[in-house]
């Protein structure tokens, strides 16, 4: 609509100097805060540990990474990505038919109700979260108790918590808004007329699914596949909390690391994962550019 | 407006399919929060669930006495009030310098979101190193700088929606009456988006309260609330830490339930109630 870009471009936002101006307060937190403190870490993570000092010294060196490959923790990288791909992927099927309950099937106001319910455990406490999931699992949990009484089982279900069904059941229920919300955002994309046009020219409801919506929405799908992927690559309470003895995660790694004060390989962990991250998000954003999402909000 | 759905008519069992998947995911999300609202009104030591007559809030009262809880959470409020209070007028400059750029709009927005995208473990780390070559000793100051940086692209985006709402007529039309552009700003622009900057410091304000990775690695002496929280839950003590909980889950949406009823009540005069702008 370049009438309204037009007419808003004049009218201004009101006050309006520089954009420049208007946008240093944000990018001074986001790269002080934010970039800086990664590109130095990036960097230390090829210094070495100083004995004098507890902390560390320039003195360059690539001891730190040869250590990842050490004491298992190629392993930890490998099932804390592997726990977060199921995670992301349980999360998809999950939120692909419920977004599209939320953006097909129902009426404007119960697709709001659905949205803000969707939303609010976001602004919760994921630790809290993760801290009643374990009260329902647990040997003596509500779930057991309902399996027992029911006589489905003989015994307690010994899996049901403390193990990776834990985790992922926990980062499911933590991150499956990041996957509904991208897809109803996609919804509100498309053209309703597309749908009744296809519905005139006979297609039924799953056909219609198939070949119009899906291939339209694809680009909230993956865009929700990567938000949770990337939050349960990151999390660490649904792991502590949920998972098996010994149970590790990158951000358990890292922590133990810094236990012993090995800030440089606590510096390689986290530029590796970084690093990863950002070659995805770039990838992801080539091929699919889920920025466009936001344009259904009117941005 | 209508009120019906989009896809009116026989749906080969989609509907129904499709409704009781959505009704599944609501479980997963608040069964869990439910039944700990449950068991915390059980007067017993033991967890589970009572008969609804027996029904006592002994543990919240219990609450009340204990000292560390209570510094806890006033710091947590006062990292969450400074937060809110930093993040909203930021968001709105961010907001505002957006849907002023052109070339750059595409890469300021990437590095508005980016924040979200790094993990709250690694983004506490690369900070409380960093702070430390700084100087600065660890306290409530050190976690509202990380968690400026958290908070700050969801208050932009919330701003950013805002903006995209208003009329560029409600503006231009104070300007042709001679208000200068600070004026426009200050009586049409702002009024306009109250409603908006209201929901941008009540969401900044709870995401910082629940935050805990890049509050592990900043904390200084004083705990914040997730953090003594996170103690109590794996100390496997007192039947307090159910009632606490609970309070924050119960506060936590009370707020947010505040927050986006402003949002959703924002319709008044000058506001663009146009469809969202698709893409062509």
């Amino acid at each position: 609509m370049p009438d309204r870009t037009e007419a808003y471009e004049s009218a201004g936002a009101g006050w309006r100097p520089a954009p420049f101006l208007l946008a240093l307060p944000s990018l001074a937190v986001l790269v002080g805060l934010g970039f800086i403190p990664l590109a130095l870490i990036a960097t230390w993570s090829f210094w070495s540990f100083d004995f004098d000092t507890y902390w560390i010294k320039p003195a360059w060196s690539l001891a730190s990474y040869a250590a990842l490959l050490e004491n298992g923790r190629a392993t930890v990288f490998l099932r804390s990505a592997g726990l977060a791909a199921l995670t992301a992927t349980a999360s998809t099927l999950l939120a692909v038919p419920a977004a599209t309950a939320v953006g097909l099937l129902t009426g404007p106001r119960r697709a709001a109700l659905l949205l803000a319910l969707f939303t609010i455990p976001f602004f919760t406490s994921g630790l809290i979260r993760a801290f009643a999931w374990r009260l329902m699992l647990g040997r003596n949990g509500v779930i057991n108790n309902a399996l027992m009484s029911l006589g489905i089982v003989q015994a307690p279900v010994e899996w049901l918590l403390f193990s990776d069904f834990a985790v992922v059941l926990g980062m499911v229920a933590a991150f499956l808004p990041f996957a509904i919300i991208p897809i109803v955002l996609a919804f509100a994309r498309i053209d309703h007329s597309v749908i009744r046009a296809s519905q005139d020219l006979g297609a039924g409801f799953w056909t219609m699914l198939s070949t119009i919506v899906l291939p339209l929405v694809l680009p909230g799908i993956v865009a929700g596949f990567l938000f949770v992927f990337v939050v349960a690559i990151g999390t660490s309470m649904e792991v502590q909390l949920l998972g098996g003895a010994g149970a590790s995660s990158i951000s358990i790694m890292i922590d133990d690391v810094l236990r012993v004060a090995n800030f440089p390989l606590a510096f390689a962990i986290a530029t590796v994962v970084v690093t990863l991250l950002i070659l995805l998000i770039i990838v992801a954003g080539r091929v699919l550019r889920p920025s466009r999402l936001f344009e259904s909000l009117g941005i | 407006m209508s009120f019906d759905s989009i896809v009116t008519g026989h749906t080969s069992g989609g509907r129904l399919l499709f409704t009781i998947i959505t009704a599944l995911c609501l479980t997963i999300i608040y069964a869990p929060v439910m039944y700990l609202l449950l068991a915390s009104l059980n007067p017993d030591a033991q967890l589970g669930l009572v008969a609804p007559g027996r029904y006592s809030l002994t543990w919240y009262f219990a609450l009340l006495e204990d000292r560390r809880l209570a510094g806890a959470l006033e710091e947590s409020l006062l990292v969450g009030l400074a937060t809110a209070a930093l993040a909203t007028p930021i968001g709105l400059s961010a907001a505002l310098a957006y849907r002023q750029m052109r070339g750059m709009r595409g890469i300021f927005f990437l590095v508005i979101l980016s924040a979200m995208f790094v993990p709250g473990t690694i983004e506490g780390l690369g900070l409380s190193a960093t702070l430390r070559v700084v100087g600065l000793t660890p306290s409530w100051v050190t976690i509202t700088i990380g968690h400026l940086l958290w908070t700050l692209p969801f208050a932009a985006v919330v701003s950013l929606i805002g903006l995209s709402a208003i009329k560029p007529s409600a503006i231009a039309a104070a300007r042709d009456l001679g208000a200068g552009p600070m004026r426009a700003f200050i009586d049409i622009t702002l009024p306009l988006m109250r409603a908006n900057l209201v929901s941008s410091f009540v969401f900044a304000f709870l995401l910082s309260l629940n935050e805990h990775a890049r509050a592990y690695y900043l904390v200084g002496r004083q705990n914040t609330l997730p953090l003594h929280m996170f103690g109590a839950m794996n100390s496997g003590a007192s039947s307090t830490i159910y009632a606490f909980s609970s309070a924050v889950i119960i506060i936590s949406v009370a707020i947010v339930g505040l927050g986006f009823a402003g949002l959703a009540g924002q319709r008044s005069e000058g506001r663009d109630e146009r469809e969202p702008r698709r893409a062509d």
